[in-house]
């Protein structure tokens, strides 16, 4: 096929058509996920387009058609619902260029615009996934781009796996110089606030619960952190993993009440002090020391065993006996933690704090607070009436369900606790505290997870979202704040062992998941398997940040400083060069050849530089014609040089004077170069 | 070199260029065929100037020529001679077959059939033929100037590849250029002029030449620059079956010829790549269609015609 207008060694090949496509349809194909997925199809029907051009069954678009489709593609984008201003936007606007693109690429210089594209794209990806198996298809996805970049430079068609081989090499003698960025390239900060990526911005636990509104708890298996403990592992029904303090209750809505518009923590608002946290915490029993990889959730929110006295990394001890990160986690995060869990917490309480945790709306639920009133009148002690809810909870007709019915807006408490008796872990926290308050028993509700899933092969814990879970504290003369759990009342075994347990009669343990590996059994073991790996990449990658790099360097070369940095990275740097140099061959090159062809490649270059190049089969004798036309200033010089050359080369009759002619070359040589 | 030698020469050519128009590349080939001592095949199709060129040749070199069309139905008899019962001396007397000729025009060789075309080959390799036992010398020199039909037409056997290799130098006439054409078709110029043709060269300069041919000196960085197109023809990735050492000899032979031819004592890289295609498209075998004289060419472009050292292909 013929283009007009292009020379023809510039043009891509058919073949290199072919390598482009399918590497931007490799690139693409995750981004999909996360994008809108009619990118896809436009980058193919820009292909096929592309193809039948080259086939010569389609014309190629002109002006006019490219401006009507890049605006129907620009429509579609805003009409797609994407904000104008985020990362969203831009990934797509750039996916959409580079499905268009497939569109011209008629030279080698569109193909390399497409190929750089794809691989910012690949980089692209990483904000929205870091994951081990992401990373694998990113590397998968640059083999390809590179043999499309090997296959477009190309003027005849290879087989594909040489290319791919090639790639592949090349890829491997980077693999060095990766290693090197990677263990020493500086950790900074982010320098800006990354703008969020839609949809899936925040997961995990909510700040407020509404029990009443909810039909079907909507569960999901995603990983909300995973734990690696120093000791010994404590009890799984002693693993309450602590995130959030709700404490404002307005009759159907339980909310944090300190922070009134439910936004994000100030920094140092809700911090406390050494001595502040000394204060409320009467430390008690053994530590447990234990180092918490957070992923990704949008929020500022922290999960430990309560309460955390050290912290090391990135986050602070807030009040209420939480830890709260400085910035919303949008990667993996990694903190190192230990906690007392049988210290006493808030041993005095304060006026203010009294209030919040016996605060009720002013009215409603009245057949709840005569049951209360009830109750307490019976009880000899606070302990007593404490007991005697639970034990209603333990004895009456009360059912643990993922599926409880709605309850009214008005007396959202009598509707659960008096009549439909049904209801997951938000429903007998939120009744629970409500009972105490009642009696005049301060009281908070605590949301954070329960449990998690012990992964034998990587000897770590899992803790997934669908782990969510909802408690209780109350506050006891001369105890402090004491956790209870009603829930474990109703469902023990959701407590001792895990929600998948509790939920076997009923079924519907991520019953509206229905992708979930989770619930194919026989895949335990390989799951198994693959999370651990999935933990050590999260541990060791992802989780090599400032500190860690610090740690490692110190490690392994002792105490730091930046010309010590600065000559181990620069021989490293060197050994890498040498390393290619040696491997290429680079360094093999002419140095056989005699003193007389390096003479001649040097005057071939000169030559170049004036604008004369010889092609590669043109004969010295050749050359000089074309080169003393081109060059009549120097044809004396040019004619001169190449006839020594030559005598030097092929007269066997000059022998003797072989050096008197090399040094002739040589001063024709530095004439010309004046 | 002898002046003399080299004027008889170029009066040679001269003479040849005056019956083959506009043709001085070919005509050089063939004359280079000749002083190397090499056989001539020269494929094209039907009325190009194949037999023209022939005759011109025999009548410059003043040599005893035969001529014969190779048919079907042509058997080796026909060709190298057949021993006959002379009833006067009751004896079997050789009656030698029209091949004992200094120069020997096989006319359409691919018409005749393989058992032919063999007995020729074989005649054409080892300058003898062997009758009922007894061995004849041919004369020297001894050339054969084969003219073939593209392999396309109907009615042809085409030569296996081992045979197309006897000969040294494998030319192709091509069309004329328009204005040549005329010449010719006002009919005063080309075949018309055969007869006027002189014989320059006498039987004893051409073996005085064809002895100095040998005497041109190859330097050894002409020698890398061959063996590095040679290594090229054994490792293109368009190439099947690349240059034999035998390719390799008629190479550096030719090579010499032309440029005695060009009045020169030692080789130059211009040499080798004027006799290259001629030499190398016939006995080299592309992986696709790509005829052998088209991937000659691709190869000549894609080696570097300086420097030292066989280099191994980039």
């Amino acid at each position: 096929m013929f283009e007009k207008g292009f020379p023809q060694d510039k043009l891509i090949t058919y073949s290199g058509m072919l390598w482009l496509l399918a590497a931007q349809i490799v690139v693409m194909l995750p981004l999909i996920f996360y994008l809108p997925i009619w990118l896809l199809p436009i980058l193919i029907f820009s292909a096929v387009w592309r193809i039948r051009v080259m086939q010569g069954h389609n014309a190629q678009p002109g002006n006019f058609i490219k401006i009507i489709i890049g605006l129907l593609g620009l429509g579609a984008l805003a009409a797609s619902g994407i904000k104008v201003v985020s990362l969203d936007m831009m990934a797509s606007l750039l996916m959409l260029g580079f499905a268009y693109k497939a569109l011209e690429v008629i030279q080698r210089r569109d193909g390399m615009v497409v190929i750089l594209t794809g691989f910012v794209l690949i980089g692209v990806l990483f904000l929205y996934n870091q994951s081990m198996l992401i990373a694998l298809y990113g590397v998968l996805s640059m083999t390809v781009l590179t043999g499309a970049l090997i296959a477009i430079q190309q003027s005849k068609s290879y087989a594909i796996l040489p290319n791919l081989r090639l790639s592949s090499m090349m890829l491997l003698l980077c693999l060095p110089l990766m290693l090197l960025f990677f263990f020493f390239a500086p950790r900074f900060e982010p320098f800006w606030k990354v703008p969020q990526t839609s949809g899936h911005a925040k997961t995990g636990i909510s700040d407020s619960m509404t029990p009443g509104d909810i039909a079907e708890l909507s569960q999901s298996d995603d990983l909300a952190f995973s734990v690696k403990f120093e000791g010994k592992r404590p009890g799984q029904n002693e693993l309450y993993w602590r995130g959030l303090v709700l404490q404002h209750f307005d009759g159907k809505t339980w909310t944090q009440s300190d922070i009134p518009n439910g936004k994000g923590i100030k920094i140092g608002n809700d911090r406390l002090s050494e001595k502040q946290v000394a204060e409320s915490i009467v430390k008690r029993g053994d530590s447990v020391e234990y180092e918490v990889i957070y992923e990704k959730s949008g929020q500022p929110w922290l999960f430990a065993l309560t309460p955390v006295l050290e912290v090391k990394g990135r986050a602070f001890l807030g009040g209420d006996f939480r830890i709260i990160s400085y910035r919303d986690i949008n990667e993996p995060k990694l903190l190192k933690l230990t906690s007392y869990p049988k210290s006493l917490r808030g041993v005095e309480l304060s006026d203010y704090d009294r209030d919040l945790a016996l605060q009720l709306p002013d009215g409603g639920n009245q057949k709840s607070r005569l049951l209360a009133d009830r109750l307490m009148a019976s009880s000899a002690s606070k302990q007593e009436y404490i007991n005697r809810v639970l034990d209603r909870f333990r004895q009456d007709q009360y059912f643990y369900t993922l599926r409880p019915p709605t309850l009214g807006s008005e007396n959202s408490i009598d509707d659960f606790l008096i009549d439909s008796k049904r209801g997951f872990c938000a429903h007998y926290a939120g009744s629970f505290v409500f009972m105490m308050r009642a009696a005049g028993i301060p009281a908070r509700v605590v949301t954070g997870y329960q449990g998690g899933k012990w992964n034998e092969q990587g000897q770590f814990l899992a803790v997934h979202q669908f782990d969510a879970h909802a408690w209780t504290e109350v506050w006891l003369e001369g105890q402090g704040w004491v956790r209870f759990d009603p829930t474990a009342m109703v469902a023990p075994s959701r407590i001792e062992q895990n929600l998948e347990t509790a939920m076997e009669s009923e079924g519907s343990f991520l019953e509206d998941n229905f992708l979930s590996m989770s619930k194919i059994k026989w895949l335990d073991g390989i799951r198994e398997k693959i999370d651990s790996a999935q933990y050590a990449w999260r541990r060791h990658v992802l989780g090599y940040d400032k500190n860690a790099q610090q740690n490692f360097l110190k490690k392994m070369f002792g105490e730091l400083s930046v010309q010590k940095i600065g000559f181990i990275v620069g021989g490293l740097f060197a050994g890498i060069i040498l390393l290619w140099v040696m491997f290429l061959g680079l360094a093999r090159k002419r140095e056989t050849e005699a003193e007389e062809h390096q003479l001649y490649r040097r005057f071939c270059d000169l030559m170049a530089k004036k604008g004369v190049t010889r092609d590669l089969s043109q004969t010295p004798e050749t050359f000089r014609r074309f080169a003393m036309q081109e060059l009549p200033d120097l044809a004396g010089e040019i004619n001169s040089f190449t006839q020594t050359y030559s005598s030097v080369c092929y007269d066997p009759s000059i022998q003797s004077k072989h050096q008197s002619y090399i040094d002739d070359m040589k001063s024709l040589l530095k004439k010309l170069n004046r | 070199m002898n002046t003399q030698l080299h004027h008889e020469i170029s009066s040679s050519l001269t003479e040849l260029n005056k019956v083959i128009l506009g043709k001085e590349q070919q005509v050089q080939l063939a004359f280079t065929s000749i002083l190397a001592n090499g056989h001539l095949l020269v494929e094209d199709l039907p009325g190009m100037g194949k037999t023209t060129l022939a005759h011109a040749l025999y009548k410059v070199l003043g040599l005893d020529y035969n001529r014969v069309q190779f048919t079907s139905d042509l058997l080796p008899a026909d060709l190298i001679g057949a021993s006959v019962f002379n009833a006067q001396t009751s004896s079997f007397s050789f009656h030698r077959g029209p091949i004992f000729s200094s120069i020997f025009l096989a006319d359409e060789l691919n018409r005749a059939t393989p058992k032919a075309q063999s007995a020729l080959l074989e005649a054409m390799e080892e300058g003898q033929v062997s009758v009922d036992g007894e061995t004849h010398d041919l004369p020297k020199p001894f050339f054969v100037i084969a003219t073939q039909n593209p392999q396309s037409q109907s009615g042809t056997f085409p030569l296996p590849e081992s045979q197309l290799d006897r000969f040294l130098l494998r030319i192709s006439l091509g069309y004329p250029d328009p204005a040549i054409e005329r010449e010719i078709l006002t009919g005063k110029k080309g075949r018309a002029s055969l007869d006027q043709v002189k014989q320059v060269l006498s039987k004893e300069s051409l073996l005085q030449i064809q002895q100095l041919v040998p005497e041109i000196k190859v330097s050894d960085t002409l020698l890398d620059y061959v063996q590095r197109l040679i290594a090229q023809t054994r490792q293109d990735e368009l190439c099947h079956l690349g240059l034999s050492p035998r390719g390799a000899i008629a190479l550096v032979k030719s090579s010499q010829a032309w440029a005695l031819l060009q009045g020169r004592d030692y080789v130059l890289p211009e040499d080798v790549q004027a006799v290259f295609v001629s030499v190398v498209g016939h006995r080299i075998v592309g992986k696709t269609e790509t005829q052998g004289d088209q991937l000659a060419r691709h190869i000549l472009h894609s080696v570097d015609s300086v420097g030292g050292g066989v280099a191994a292909v980039a």
